[in-house]
């Protein structure tokens, strides 16, 4: 586990936030944010937009003194009326937590018959992969997933808590955020090379939704590289495993794997479910090692730092994140370009196709006018 | 003169409320504008000064979402003390420590006679479990404490934890009151912890079963037994806190030490 415990002094998303992700991913219909009417506000709006509404008992002044148990019961009420759930979720906040509110209760008081998953966490925690961790383990005490499954997602969060720690956004006590090398800059090279006759290897290793969008550098690459003529040249992995994860999660890779089938993309090696991407790495190793030590050049997207470079030292490697956090620590770890899909997450919910990226359409453009200038 | 903002702490039941309440009388009598301020959930600081009525807490009218004005929650007692009980939230909901920094806030904010006052005392619980509770000091309220103690071991040991806690929130310790339970060599123990702690003590309250009975029918001593020699206690007691004028940061003794003291 840790081998150093730092005080990590940038913001970062919070365990709350992280169980209302988790919430969506078991197809909650409802969330109810148990605490005060602006925490974790951005993230709210944003789930909204991935079709699950968020709602919160807005605890004022009074609410901080006296507890919201009534609050909460009543609010149980409207919302089974207004969006006749199958499933609620409840989160607890700062200061439900710290004044101690039983959220179980108002959920006696209510007595809805539709099942609640009440998910007693905080803002607090250090690593937010806890939020998620909360959130599964009262899934499970409510029924909602398997034991075997919550075992599994437990393996998981353990290595993404520890691939965040070895290279990722809790590896420094600070992280300057950065908007990463030029897009057209770098599209040129990948083509350079492509041209060039080199071999290219594209590892999609995406969290969950967001291969949406890391999904589309896979496809613009292999566009390019048909319109070069030098196809073979390029091998797609992407952890698209759709039997792997929770409900959500698996609509999510069958939804990309289809749009790769229709564009015509061979994905040649399957690395994961989309929820494995902390622990893909060692398996895209050892695939490398058996069969694609002598490509030229590895364009890695999603989660970049999970990818372990043992195998990778002879190539060229380029990443693309969403993290702009993300961008010096991935330069550290030897990657010669780093790329940043700004905004990413935003545009990778409430969709179920691939998505365009900012840096997939620049190569798409950038391919274009260097064959008008080679015509002219 | 400069008004004096007191808050007397020490052992949950060691006699703080009923201390502060004689001592608000014995100021009343003396002519003094005085405000007792109940910080207790319990909201039992007042009660003796009004006949054994309870007043509606700040906290009960916030409940309700009243707009409070300053007659809402403040009260004559006896002889014009004015009453103010915090409050809380039930026993076992919500944050009772939130709740006193919220309703003082709220009382600073609508209550005008706050200023006119010679005396003010807070009457603090026993445990300061959370930050809540010494919002008043740390909000600059308090500009005097005292720590009520008697001579036994347990009140010596929060009375020491006080102190701790006072020197490490800068606040000075005006002196200690002894309220006896009749232990031997009571008064010499205290007076020596006072003293080794840097500051004094400033009177020796006996037990007598009289402040109980004055307690049990609804009043003060000063009210129902102003001839008892107690009440003559309390009188003195008024008088050194009101011409007190020195304070110390507190030092505290080591467990060793306190328990040689009280062997
Ligand atoms: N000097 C005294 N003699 C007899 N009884 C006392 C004396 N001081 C306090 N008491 C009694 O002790 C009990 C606890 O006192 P109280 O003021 O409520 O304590 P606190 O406010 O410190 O919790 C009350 O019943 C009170 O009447
Ligand atoms: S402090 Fe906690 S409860 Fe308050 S807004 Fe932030 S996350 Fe929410
Ligand atoms: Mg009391």
């Amino acid at each position: 586990m840790a081998e150093k415990d730092i005080s990590i002094i940038h913001p970062r998303p919070s365990s709350i936030v992280a169980a209302l992700y988790t919430l969506r991913d078991l197809n909650v219909d409802v969330a109810i944010l148990h605490g005060p009417p602006g925490c974790s506000f951005k993230h709210a709006r944003l789930l909204e937009e991935d079709g699950i509404h968020v709602v919160t008992t807005a605890l004022d002044e009074n609410g901080f003194v006296f507890g919201g148990r009534e609050e909460l019961s009543t609010l149980l009420g409207k919302v089974n009326e207004m969006f006749n759930p199958k499933l609620i979720g409840i989160v607890g906040t700062c200061v439900s937590m710290i004044i101690g509110e039983e959220l179980s209760e108002p959920v006696k008081d209510a007595n809805l018959d539709v099942p609640v998953i009440c998910v007693e966490v905080h803002a607090g925690y250090p690593n937010n992969t806890k939020g998620v961790l909360i959130a599964l383990e009262s899934a499970c005490d409510a029924g909602v997933i398997t034991d075997e499954e919550l075992e599994r997602q437990k393996v998981l969060l353990k290595e993404a808590t520890n691939v965040e720690k070895r290279h990722g956004a809790a590896s420094k006590e600070y992280l300057v955020p950065s908007r990463g090398d030029l897009k057209y800059k770098v599209a040129e090279k990948i083509i350079n090379y492509l041209k060039e006759g080199k071999k290219c290897l594209t590892i999609m290793n995406a969290k969950k939704e967001t291969g949406y969008m890391f999904a589309d550098i896979t496809v613009a690459i292999n566009e390019v590289a048909e319109q070069l003529g030098v196809s073979d040249n390029v091998i797609n992995m992407a952890n698209v495993d759709d039997t792997l994860g929770l409900p959500r999660v698996r609509h999510h890779a069958i939804s990309i794997m289809n749009d790769f089938r229709e564009k015509g993309i061979e994905i040649h090696e399957i690395i994961g479910g989309m929820d494995e991407y902390p622990v893909t790495g060692e398996k895209v190793s050892e695939l490398i090692a058996e069969k694609y030590s002598d490509f030229d050049f590895a364009v890695i997207t999603g989660v970049p730092h999970a990818i372990p470079m043992d195998n990778l030292q002879n190539m060229d490697v380029i990443s693309v994140t969403n993290g702009p956090r993300q961008v010096h620590p991935l330069k550290d770890m030897g990657h010669s370009n780093v790329i940043v899909e700004i905004d990413l997450h935003p545009k990778t919910l409430g969709v179920s196709n691939i998505v365009e990226s900012e840096f997939g359409a620049t190569m798409r453009e950038v391919v274009k006018d260097m064959q008008k200038t080679e015509e002219a | 003169m400069e008004q004096k903002r007191i808050a007397i702490y020490g052992k949950g039941g060691i006699g703080k409320s009923s201390t502060a309440s004689n001592v608000a009388a014995a100021c009343a009598d003396e002519g003094y504008k005085v405000m007792i301020i109940g910080c207790d959930p319990k909201s039992d600081s007042s009660i003796t000064l009004l006949g054994g009525k309870r007043i509606p807490t700040i906290l009960d009218l916030l409940r309700q979402k009243i707009d409070v004005k300053e007659e809402d929650i403040v009260f004559d007692g006896y002889k014009g003390v004015k009453c103010v009980e915090v409050g809380g939230p039930e026993p076992g909901i919500g944050c009772a420590g939130r709740g006193i920094i919220v309703a003082i806030q709220r009382l600073k904010k609508v209550c005008k006679s706050i200023d006119d006052m010679d005396l003010i005392i807070y009457d603090v619980p026993g445990d300061i479990v959370c930050g809540g509770f010494v919002a008043p000091i740390r909000k600059g309220l308090v500009n005097e404490a005292y720590i009520l103690t008697s001579g036994e071991y347990m009140p010596l040991y929060a009375a020491n934890n006080i102190c701790k806690g006072l020197a490490k929130i800068d606040t000075p310790l005006s002196g200690i009151i002894c309220n006896s339970r009749s232990v031997t060599r009571e008064e010499e123990i205290v007076r020596k912890f006072s003293e080794e702690i840097g500051s004094k003590l400033m009177a020796f309250i006996p037990k007598e079963q009289i402040v109980q009975d004055c307690e049990r029918d609804g009043f003060s001593v000063l009210e129902k037994a102003p001839d008892s020699s107690v009440a003559g206690v309390y009188r003195e007691l008024a008088h050194a806190i009101m011409s007190n004028d020195s304070s110390v940061l507190p030092s505290s003794l080591e467990d060793e030490r306190l328990r040689e003291l009280t062997r």
